[in-house]
């Protein structure tokens, strides 16, 4: 349950409008592929503040696994499909399998979660 | 209650406990392993440093050839800044964001556990670049193309670098979004914006700069790979160029990731041992938004020399650096001022942080400047400014903080003497070791070089024996560590009893929840508040105030 406030908006806002004005500065300045690159690197940030005020924390009890091997798993196949980006497709293709086998089992860790919170 | 009560649940059946503890959720676990990963790959990337500091010892090579040395610094950048201080940094974060919101957990702890294995298997597939036929990567911890193309580096050891670089920061940027996500959905009743721990807000500007930047680095690791695999991405000198706005557009933010959290750090050992309340607190959180701002628009200055960038916007923006820089260390003596200060381990590394930093953040103020930033671009003198800002000044935030909150983590206090004595030995090392530098670049030592001219030799010496001191200190830290875990002084809930935010209301260590209960938070410093209630209470009462 989540009684705290919510947010954090503002700094968020500040931050951006100083952003801005560096950025149009900076495109004044005559770099205007720079300031684009500047200006980009808002995005990321602005579409996480989006997300977290479409979807509020909903209230309800939170669910947390104290182990999840599969997320283990996940993380090793995602370092074995990019080495296989240097040593090879097979590798690659090894990766990506055991990726989407850790996927399905986490999916299955979370289903077997909410069953037991129920 | 805390900000947020989850429902634990039980891990599989069967699972062996140390194989559980790795794949465990808690943030408090999940940044023990990024601590512990960390530390692993500062002690790889020092023993690289001793190396080249012993073949510097004296001019002429010694016991390593050219292209060793190249992937010697390569290597130790690249370890020091993706591997260790970079996931110290949000590692700390991870630990004490929630218990300093009061939140019970993490907001994705599912993802910050991934984000840790990816940073690890991105740290061991950098360093695995050793064991290939042409070695690991050597084109700097920049990866400067043409230096990093398949013609400049051919191999798999830099295809590694390339993918433990991009593995690394993805891992972090991960970490980063969780502690983000925490502060703005798990903050307890009470803890509003303006009521966040000096640390916490540090942690926040941090998630911001690295939202923003890390993934263009990831993009261009990805871009380089494509240009060393498939050609054609970054040809030309615009290509290289292009390279460098990308990469910079990182690793000047970066800089400042490895910088707040640790004034956060100090700024708290500061107000915990002055005994008073964090002076400006209004001004420091906006000169750290200011901060965040500015270091987002400095990165052409790493490119001067290139001539392919306006000098005039980024020397400013840089020297304006100093305004915000200014304001944070006005914090930090007002806070000292009129204190009842006491020289503990962590305020001893803080002010070692706050005394060696400043020698570090004038030399930026000297390299701001076009004209004094061609004279000493590629030297030594570059080389000696950002050691301070890092090494004299991060690594010293890290240990003010990991000194500070040690007993918080572990329930065991660390021997005083030795960390005084620790102190002590890592300041001296460190000047020594670093100051030479300034004088040496200043002379026309250049950077990233095996070799330099005999009249240079003394000063180099000099530099040799202090890393050696380095050493001495870092395994005193360690000594220190083994030792307090072994014959344990307990530590209660606020083992300096001037403790001043949540994380000293919680057991030592905290419980897997965090919290069982909370004060209420009318303030950044809620047990402060608590405390002088108390006391007036009882000045009304005509009861006697304890010392």
């Amino acid at each position: 349950m989540n009684d705290g406030p919510r947010g954090g908006g503002g700094p968020l806002l500040a931050w951006a409008c100083l952003q801005l004005a560096l950025g149009t500065m900076l495109a004044l300045w005559g770099e205007q592929v720079p300031a684009l690159l500047f200006l980009g690197g808002a995005i990321p940030l602005l579409l996480l503040s989006a997300w977290n005020r479409v979807f509020p924390p909903s209230g309800r009890p939170r669910l947390l696994a104290r182990v999840s091997v599969p997320v283990v798993v996940l993380a090793l196949a995602t370092a074995i499909a990019a080495l296989g980006t240097t040593a090879g497709l097979w590798l690659f293709l090894i990766g990506a399998e055991l990726g989407l086998f850790a996927l399905v089992w986490l999916l299955r860790e979370i289903l077997v979660e909410r069953r037991t919170v129920r | 209650m805390a900000g947020s009560a989850p429902v634990a649940v039980a891990g599989p059946r069967g699972l062996d406990r140390g194989f559980a503890w790795l794949a465990a959720t808690d943030h408090k676990k999940t940044a023990a392993k990024v601590g512990i990963a960390a530390t692993f790959f500062f002690l790889l990337s020092g023993l690289l440093a001793l190396t080249m500091r012993a073949e510097l010892a004296q001019p002429g090579l010694q016991f390593v050839s050219d292209h060793t040395y190249d992937e010697l610094f390569t290597m130790h950048g690249s370890g020091m800044i993706y591997l260790f201080l970079t996931p110290a940094a949000l590692g700390l974060g991870l630990y004490l964001v929630p218990l300093q919101i009061g939140a019970s957990q993490i907001a994705a702890p599912r993802l910050a556990l991934y984000g840790f294995w990816t940073y690890l298997c991105g740290g061991l597939a950098m360093y695995s670049g050793f064991l290939t036929d042409n070695g690991a990567g050597d084109a700097a911890w920049t990866g400067t193309i043409p230096l990093s193309n398949s013609t400049g580096t051919p191999g798999v050891g830099m295809d590694l670098w390339v993918i433990g670089v991009g593995l690394a920061t993805f891992g972090t940027l991960l970490i980063a979004v969780t502690i983000l996500l925490t502060i703005m959905r798990h903050r307890a009743p009470g803890m509003t914006m303006l009521r966040m721990p000096v640390f916490t807000w540090t942690m926040l500007a941090t998630t911001f700069m690295v939202v923003a930047s890390f993934p263009v680095l990831i993009g261009a690791m990805g871009l380089l790979m494509a240009e060393r695999h498939l050609g054609g991405v970054f040809t030309g000198a615009t290509g290289s160029i292009a390279y460098q706005h990308l990469f910079w557009f990182y690793g000047h933010p970066v800089v400042y990731v490895m910088f707040f959290p640790f004034v956060g750090a100090v700024g708290e050992a500061v107000a915990t041992f002055s005994r008073k309340r964090f002076f400006g607190y209004r001004a420091l959180v906006a000169s750290l938004l200011l901060f965040t701002a500015l270091s987002m628009a400095v990165w052409g200055h790493h490119m001067f020399i290139t001539g392919a960038v306006k000098n005039q916007y980024y020397s400013l923006t840089s020297t304006l650096l100093a305004l915000p820089a200014g304001i944070e260390y006005l914090d930090l003596i007002g806070t000292l001022v009129g204190g009842s200060i006491l020289f503990r381990a962590p305020m001893l590394f803080a002010i070692g942080f706050v005394l060696q930093f400043l020698i570090g953040g004038l030399t930026g103020i000297v390299v701001a400047s076009p004209p004094l930033d061609y004279h000493v671009n590629g030297s030594y003198f570059i080389v000696a400014h950002f050691h301070y800002t890092l090494f004299a000044g991060s690594l010293f935030g890290l240990m003010a903080g990991l000194h500070l909150w040690f007993p918080k983590a572990t329930g065991a206090m660390l021997r005083e003497r030795l960390s005084k004595a620790s102190f002590w030995v890592l300041a001296a090392g460190a000047n020594l070791t670093f100051f030479p530098m300034f004088f040496l670049g200043y002379d026309g030592m250049a950077r990233r070089v095996a070799d330099y001219e005999p009249r240079l030799g003394d000063l180099n010496l000099l530099s040799s024996i202090g890393a050696g001191v380095i050493a001495i200190g870092i395994l005193m830290v360690l000594a220190n560590i083994v030792v307090s875990l072994r014959t344990r002084v307990p530590a209660g809930n606020d083992p300096w009893g001037a403790g001043q935010t949540l994380e000293w209301w919680t057991t030592s260590p905290p419980p897997t929840e965090n919290f069982t209960s909370l004060p209420e938070i009318t303030s950044y410093a809620p047990l402060l508040d608590r405390r002088r209630g108390e006391e007036e209470a009882r000045a009304r009462r005509g009861e006697e105030v304890p010392a």
